[in-house]
């Protein structure tokens, strides 16, 4: 009779230890978080009739839903671009390619982990009780998660760019300094914008949920019909807010393809 | 015009020398072309001489001046003297043709300047007359990415030119085009040169164009000089002692064009 190899069953027992490994963990996943379908049908009609009680939409108070609307969007723009400008200059000290200093680049990439690691809502309820209530804490909430992620993007991007052509700029005599404007900038020029543009859109949704801290804007008005149990005012909300989502992208889809340059595929 | 004098460079980490003991002497105007197989020592010669590589020891004179013992600041103004072409073009393809043609006219800007892309009347009059000089006028706005191989290897011709250079470096500047293209772009480089006396120095692999660009062939191997001499010198058994009997002498040497 033939031998079946030693490798071979090892290979074999060692799908089944991982199979089993993966059916533990979505078990100790579902039972911890009380995840049943059974309770989801069961809650089924009670969705029903909180919808059923949204409609109709109620508009009276739509103009001031609007106003603070357009607070949140000036929140989210303001938050992305202060997030941006502290994340620009500081990504360039934390690319491990144009940065020798190990301390520095260590030290730029703990501070951009700190300001990423923290969550929008943390960030809001720091600066609420710094500040005080109103959309002012909610753009330095937003500018502080966002320069830690935007940062550390950025130098990620930098960190790819093509040595080939920054070699090639540095032999027409080019100094240093015209060397990152001229040979890593317009390499990483479109990923900035990409990163930008997401983080825009990502900041208006995180800039209607920090409403729910105190931090101002349309999220704040949210809140409140909610707990008045003004369910047609929550729907009226809520299409304001899908409807601004949408709108910020398709703008930011053109900025993109204007920019960056997207072509079809033929 | 240049002078190499005991070059040698070795890369970190590896046992041999990249190039060995140099010693060579350029005239103005010469079209010099370096053969010889993948590794041996063709581009690490060429880096050298504009300083993209930083040789272990020897010394480079151009127009009498050494430049391998200057500082920085002077270093960049020699590269800057020097137009460089490499094999992949090395353009940056998101820009336009002319923004990258531009930036041959670096040297002449400051720090500022080039932050804020102001470029004066004289250096955009440059750069489109270079364009024009590579058949590529018409072609200002379009995208680098949007160009073929040939094209992006004339725009990188233009910006080299741009920078009014007494010396081109050309790195394989056809090994990433077809037959046709290789002989067009080739053309265009030598007679160029030719006209505006550029001494032009081109690392090339395949014989026969060495032979019809090259008004003088140096051959290399392991790092030497093993050839030095006209093209109608260079002997079978020349090529043999460069490529050895390889893949390559078949490919390169044997075959050609």
């Amino acid at each position: 009779m033939k031998k079946i190899p030693n490798t071979i069953i090892k290979k074999k027992y060692q799908k089944l230890i991982i199979g089993l490994l993966i059916v533990l963990v979505y078990y100790w996943a579902i039972s911890g978080t009380g995840t049943s379908p059974t309770s989801f049908a069961q809650g089924i009609p009670h969705m029903a009739d909180f919808i059923r009680r949204m409609f109709p939409p109620d508009f009276s108070n739509i103009g001031t839903f609007l106003l603070k609307g357009l607070e949140t969007l000036q929140m989210a723009i303001l938050g992305t671009t202060i997030g941006a400008i502290i994340a620009l200059p500081l990504s360039f000290l934390a690319a491990r390619n144009i940065m020798p200093n190990k301390f520095v680049y260590h030290t730029i990439r703990t501070f951009f982990d700190i300001c990423r690691g923290i969550n929008e809502i943390v960030w809001g309820l720091i600066f609420v009780s710094m500040v005080g209530l109103g959309p002012f804490p909610g753009v330095l909430a937003l500018s502080a998660h966002v320069a830690g992620a935007l940062g550390r993007y950025f130098s990620e991007s930098i960190e790819t760019v093509d040595p080939k052509i920054i070699k090639a700029i540095l032999s027409t005599g080019a100094n240093k300094i015209q060397v990152v404007i001229k040979g890593i900038i317009p390499q990483v020029k479109p990923a900035f914008i990409n990163y930008i543009l997401y983080y825009l859109e990502n900041n208006f949704r995180a800039a209607t949920v920090l409403g729910l801290v105190g931090a101002g804007g349309i999220g704040m008005e949210l809140l409140t019909s909610m707990r008045l149990f003004k369910n047609q005012e929550v729907l009226t909300i809520l299409m304001i807010m899908v409807g601004m989502v949408i709108l910020i992208d398709r703008i930011s889809a053109t900025i993109r393809k204007r920019v960056v340059g997207i072509k079809t595929i033929e | 015009m240049i002078r190499i004098e005991g070059l040698t460079h070795k890369y970190e980490g590896r046992e041999e020398e990249a190039v060995n003991n140099i010693n060579l002497q350029i005239k103005k105007g010469e079209s010099l072309v370096v053969i010889g197989s993948s590794g041996s020592g063709k581009s690490t010669l060429l880096k050298c001489i504009n300083r993209l590589i930083d040789p272990t020891s020897g010394k480079i004179y151009i127009e009498e001046k050494e430049i391998l013992n200057c500082d920085i600041h002077h270093a960049t103004k020699i590269r800057g003297s020097i137009g460089m072409i490499f094999q992949e073009y090395n353009l940056v393809e998101s820009e336009s043709v002319l923004k990258n043609v531009l930036n041959g006219r670096l040297k002449y800007l400051s720090t500022v300047q080039t932050l804020f892309g102001k470029f004066s009347k004289e250096d955009i009059a440059i750069a489109k007359e270079n364009l024009k000089v590579v058949g590529l006028g018409e072609y200002e706005n379009e995208r680098v990415s949007n160009l073929s191989g040939g094209q992006k290897q004339r725009v990188a011709i233009a910006r080299a030119l741009s920078q009014n250079p007494a010396v081109i470096l050309a790195d394989e500047p056809v090994s990433s085009l077809d037959p046709k293209l290789m002989k067009e772009v080739m053309d265009l480089l030598t007679t160029i040169c030719k006209e505006k006396g550029i001494t032009l120095i081109t690392s090339l692999h395949f014989l026969e164009f060495a032979k019809r660009y090259g008004t003088r062939i140096i051959g290399m191997k392991e790092g030497n000089i093993v050839f030095d001499g006209l093209p109608e010198e260079l002997t079978e058994k020349d090529i043999v002692d460069i490529y050895g009997k390889t893949k390559e002498w078949f490919l390169y040497g044997k075959t050609g064009f």
